[in-house]
């Protein structure tokens, strides 16, 4: 695609740009069916029906909230801080969105086909830290401050892990961009990295435990990273009103819940191309092609989506401690395990 | 003038201005959060260089770990004593010399060195594999001393975080 | 050490199991039939006996003023005129006679708080609760029920012709009265006072 602009518009900024639209669309039609998704699986699961009177099943209900947030009034306190108060959910959005340049849609479209890929999307949610630190601290509110602390504490750990559990799908493919590991994955469901990519048999039988772990703590990590419940410290209502945009409404409100549902795909993409093929269909080489590469991504993600709505339907709220025992002392030392072990299956 | 040019002009504003900030803020938390422009905007500027692995190494270890744990002391130490902590200025005269000493310093520098410029961008960007090949074969030495520096700095924080609480 | 790395991973491994359980028990219940009733769409049939608003009959009402003494909240307004023996108001569906008009039969629902007790003393058992739930206002105005069947032109006409009669009948008395003393013997107690209508 990348290719296709620049032929028409010639080497120009303007083709990134360009380039960078239809991610944002995504989000924001993604965000509008999750929304749907999350009520109506939250209801289901507690025997309820949840939106029905909008709409067939309430399909249109999303559009009426984002209507209302948007039509809201946007309330700055009066001894906020007004200028960090207003940056900051630009700034979560913005260090989400800007993960989304590296996630290859199909094989035909990655929004900047940089080779540091997964790289670059770890280092680009630090400046969703460095936003929720400025709406904790801008809102002048002890909870809000309180829950940001939580919240870039939890980030920052669970940053370990997850580049970690990275690292040993990388080890595999040997490339962080996203899209040469996808192609990497080529031949069907046995040649995702989950089942040791396309190795002999021998090496796939004994690389698949250590590949498992490995997933399954990037998806748990990834979790934590998008502050979903059982990690949801830094907006516990119970003990912390909404945590860090407490303060928030309106449209600034809703950009930060934008946000955190972009995140949620953000980090199941990310496992999703690392692990489970990206783009690539699961039958080989049925069902593949660029436009397939779309549906099979956003499918997958979408899969793990709904898998954290349903974890958190499911499981009450970590403590503080137990949060921090569970990513230093098992994620990160079974990682380091998981490490070795690729490293030395990969060698031998 | 192109739009890669505007941009470029636009990433070195936010530098500069964010700069000004940080060095003229009387507020201490707002220096620090305008740091985080700083910082962001310099990446941006190894972007521009092609040293895309520079760029995004500064934004994940200026941005999401040091700039972070810059804010939590501020934030941590700015209220809890009644006072604000504010910047002032003290021994203008001095501060004076020294800046124009060290900008002079580094004007002479920019002006001095022969700058190696390329009339096209590189092809290929070195990036990654090259650093890491480099890391593990001709610069093993220093990297492998550095990590032992910081695996020694990281018991010393750890030992002086525990006394307290033994104590 | 053997015991605190038992522990370690039994604790891993208990972390797992117990989120799986809890997952597949959260799964089986997104498949069971919600226990949601679609509520203006779908309504409970109302157990039998529920007490919601209250309707009068009025055609029954004999004015008798129980319901309203019963009331404990005083929500119910009642005013009757006493009718002449030239007019016939008909019977109840009972067959009671009725005696006098029901000029006004207000109750103020918002008021009331559905007890129950104004419905037991009916005489008639014309106030009556209906299942109907349903009756918010905008206005609370609106929520002052008039029963009275009885317009102001036929009620002023009523009340004249009641006050006449009683003239009639005071004058009627002072007329006896001013007759024959002597027959009343001293210490019998004096004929009890007409009933002025509506007490
Ligand atoms: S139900 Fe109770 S409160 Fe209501 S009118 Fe009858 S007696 Fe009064
Ligand atoms: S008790 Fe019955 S008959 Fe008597 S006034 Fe009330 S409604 Fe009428």
């Amino acid at each position: 695609m990348q290719e296709l602009l620049k032929s028409f518009l010639g080497d120009n900024a303007l083709v990134y740009i360009i380039m960078g639209v239809p991610p944002l669309i995504f989000i924001l039609l993604y965000a509008l069916v999750t929304l749907y998704m999350e009520m109506k699986v939250s209801a289901h699961i507690q025997d309820r029906v949840a939106y029905m009177r909008t709409g067939w099943h309430g399909v249109l209900q999303p559009f009426a909230d984002i209507l209302k947030l948007i039509q809201k009034e946007d309330i700055i306190p009066a001894q906020a801080d007004k200028l960090l108060f207003t940056l900051a959910p630009y700034l979560v959005f913005t260090g989400t969105y800007a993960g989304f340049a590296a996630i290859p849609f199909s094989e035909g479209y990655i929004g900047s086909n940089i080779n540091l890929g997964v790289f670059y999307i770890v280092a680009a949610s630090s400046i969703v830290v460095a936003g929720l630190l400025m709406s904790g601290w801008a809102s002048n509110n002890k909870w809000s401050l309180l829950g940001a602390m939580r919240s870039a504490a939890q980030i920052v750990s669970y940053e370990i892990p997850s580049a970690l559990a990275i690292l040993v799908a990388v080890m595999i493919t040997g490339s962080l961009n996203l899209n040469d590991v996808s192609k990497f994955q080529e031949g069907g469901l046995f040649n995702w990295v989950v089942f040791g990519g396309p190795l002999p048999l021998l090496q796939k039988l004994a690389i698949i435990p250590f590949t498992a772990t490995a997933f399954f703590i990037l998806l748990t990590a990834g979790i934590a990273e998008a502050n979903r419940t059982p990690f949801d410290l830094p907006e516990a209502e119970s003990e912390l009103v909404q945590g860090f945009n407490t303060e928030y409404s309106g449209m600034k409100f809703a950009i930060f819940y934008v946000a955190e549902y972009a995140n949620m795909f953000l980090v199941s993409a990310v496992a999703v191309c690392l692990f489970l093929g990206g783009w690539q269909s699961p039958f080989g080489s049925a069902l593949s092609g660029p436009i397939w590469g779309v549906f099979w991504i956003v499918i997958k993600g979408m899969a793990f989506v709904f898998f954290q709505i349903w974890l958190r339907w499911t499981l009450p709220r970590l403590r503080v401690d137990q949060l921090m025992y569970v990513s230093w002392k098992v994620m990160t030392p079974m990682l380091f395990v998981c490490v070795f072990a690729v490293g030395l299956i990969l060698v031998l | 003038m192109d739009l890669a040019t505007v941009i470029f002009y636009v990433f070195v504003l936010i530098t500069l201005g964010s700069a000004a900030v940080v060095v003229v803020s009387r507020n201490i938390v707002r220096a620090a959060f305008a740091l985080l422009f700083t910082l962001f905007g310099v990446a941006a500027m190894y972007a521009f260089l092609m040293a895309d692995f520079l760029a995004v190494t500064q934004l994940l270890v200026y941005v999401g770990g040091i700039l972070v744990l810059l804010i939590f002391g501020v934030m941590l130490t700015n209220r809890q004593i009644s006072v604000d902590i504010k910047t002032g200025t003290v021994q203008t005269w001095l501060a004076a010399l020294i800046v124009a000493a060290l900008g002079g310093t580094l004007a002479g520098i920019v002006w001095s060195t022969q700058w190696n410029i390329l009339s096209q961008p590189p092809a290929e960007t070195a990036g990654a594999p090259k650093i890491g090949e480099m890391f593990l074969g001709s610069y093993l030495l220093p990297f492998e001393i550095a990590s032992a520096v910081l695996l020694v700095a990281l018991i010393g924080a750890a030992l002086i975080a525990r006394r307290e609480r033994t104590s | 050490m053997a015991t605190a790395l038992k522990i370690y991973f039994t604790d891993i491994y208990r972390a797992l199991y117990t989120v799986a359980v809890g997952l597949k028990l959260t799964f089986l219940h997104l498949f069971t039939p919600s226990v949601t009733i679609q509520y203006p769409d779908v309504k409970l049939k109302l157990p039998e006996r529920a007490r919601n608003r209250l309707y009068v009959n009025i055609d029954d009402c004999i004015g008798c003023d129980q319901c309203s003494m019963a009331c404990p909240v005083d929500c119910i307004t009642i005013q009757t005129i006493k009718s002449t023996p030239d007019v016939d108001l008909g019977t109840t569906s009972g067959g009671n006679k009725k005696r006098l008009y029901v000029s006004q039969f207000d109750i103020d629902i918002a008021k009331c708080c559905y007890c129950g007790l104004c419905v037991y003393p009916c005489p008639t058992e014309c106030i009556v609760m209906t299942d109907v739930y349903e009756f918010a206002e905008f206005d609370r105005q609106n929520l002052l029920y008039n029963f009275s069947s009885m317009t102001p032109a036929e009620i002023t006409v009523a009340k004249e012709k009641a006050k006449k009669a009683e003239e009639e009948a005071a004058a009627k008395k002072a007329a006896a009265a001013a007759a024959p003393k002597p027959p009343a013997a001293p210490g019998t107690p004096p004929p009890a006072a007409p009933t002025t209508p509506g007490t």
